[in-house]
């Protein structure tokens, strides 16, 4: 469909709705972001930049992240506005298929996961556990830019 | 000035406006505060827990600071704050809201060099250049920024009205089967899918086909 996107993490190969995720999030930016004050952490980019990843560790860590969005992120960003809320669970939807697409390369062995991207992760779960969830999960979704700018 | 009390009402619509990755933070001066007003500068990398004061914009009255330097790396994203000063009082410290360069700058329509022969014409398009430090530093294409970087551009025949539009990855287009001794114009746009961005449409470049050689 319009918009679709292929992405090839070596001989896995996911399409991926990036149009309508990337409209979804411009729309409510602004709004999510404005409700994370902390300045001084970040989930996604620091301590260690998702840049800095190798080519071999990018499908193991977009596994991972696609499960830590569906699992730990969209579910406890309810808001008081209902637009923004339709939004989340629009980008949510498109994550929960992407995640399925991934656990099948994973299971069919295409999707390896090493050392680096464990330890990548475990950090990326230490940034998200120094927070209360709801402040975590909040300032993940805030952050949806980053891992975006990273797939593509 | 020394910061006695911090009454003074507050700068207003802190924010950036950046064009090609030239990010310069810009904001209104206080409400009912005449002339005199003095502002200072920080500004922060998203994540990382210091501000930073950007002494070129220390005590300035104008209402605008170029930060494009301190926010030169894209993979990063920024907050920036101002603070006004007016006989010994102060206001509060005013923030941008989260700044991403790469998502949030806006794209000038590219460049165009036109040439036609007897029935066709031929377009080059160059993407602007990324700001840079200096003349002389390295030029970046935006091309480079954004690899998924399109050009949809327009031809119209002035004679009959008839416009035509096509997109194109690459930079040059030739445009064949056109009428002799007939003026077209031509305009481009920039288009980004990754994220998503789009210049305007450049002004009109108009120039005509050689006429018919005479059997």
């Amino acid at each position: 469909t319009a918009g679709n996107k292929i992405f090839h993490f070596g001989p896995c190969r996911i399409s991926m709705s990036m149009t309508e995720i990337r409209s979804s999030f411009t729309a409510i930016k602004a709004n999510i972001q404005a409700r994370d004050p902390i300045r001084t952490l970040s989930i996604l980019s620091h301590p260690h930049s998702l840049h800095k990843v190798k080519s071999s560790d990018r499908c193991c860590i977009t596994h991972h992240l696609f499960n830590f969005y569906v699992d730990k992120v969209f579910k406890h960003c309810k808001t008081e506005d209902s637009y923004v809320n339709r939004k989340i669970s629009s980008i949510a939807n498109s994550f929960l298929s992407v995640k399925r697409k991934l656990e099948q390369c994973h299971k069919q062995n295409k999707c390896m996961c090493g050392q680096e991207s464990a330890e990548k992760f475990k950090q990326i779960l230490a940034n998200y556990e120094g927070l209360n969830v709801i402040a975590a999960a909040i300032k993940s979704l805030g952050e949806l830019d980053i891992l975006l700018n990273w797939m593509e | 000035s020394g910061e006695l009390y911090c009454s003074l009402p507050n700068p207003r619509n802190v924010h950036f406006e950046s064009i090609n990755m030239k990010n310069v933070l810009h904001w209104s001066a206080p409400e009912g505060t005449g002339d005199g007003v003095l502002y200072k500068v920080k500004y922060s990398v998203y994540g990382v827990g210091k501000w930073i004061r950007k002494p070129e914009c220390r005590n300035i009255n104008r209402t605008w600071c170029d930060l494009s330097s301190e926010t030169s790396d894209y993979e990063e994203q920024y907050y920036a704050s101002v603070k006004a000063f007016l006989n010994g009082m102060c206001s509060d410290w005013m923030e941008t809201t989260r700044f991403n360069p790469l998502t949030d700058t806006k794209i000038d329509p590219p460049m165009l060099s036109v040439s036609s022969t007897e029935k066709s014409i031929s377009i080059i398009l160059t993407a602007p250049e990324k700001w840079k430090r200096s003349p002389e530093g390295e030029a970046v294409s935006l091309l480079q920024v954004y690899p998924g970087l399109q050009y949809n551009v327009s031809v119209l025949n002035k004679k009959t009205k008839k416009r035509w539009f096509f997109s194109i990855s690459n930079n040059t287009l030739v445009v064949p089967w056109l009428e002799p001794g007939t003026a077209y114009c031509v305009s481009a746009q920039i288009y980004v899918t990754t994220p998503l961005l789009h210049s305007g449409f450049s002004k009109e470049y108009c120039i005509a086909t050689l006429k018919e050689k005479m059997a």
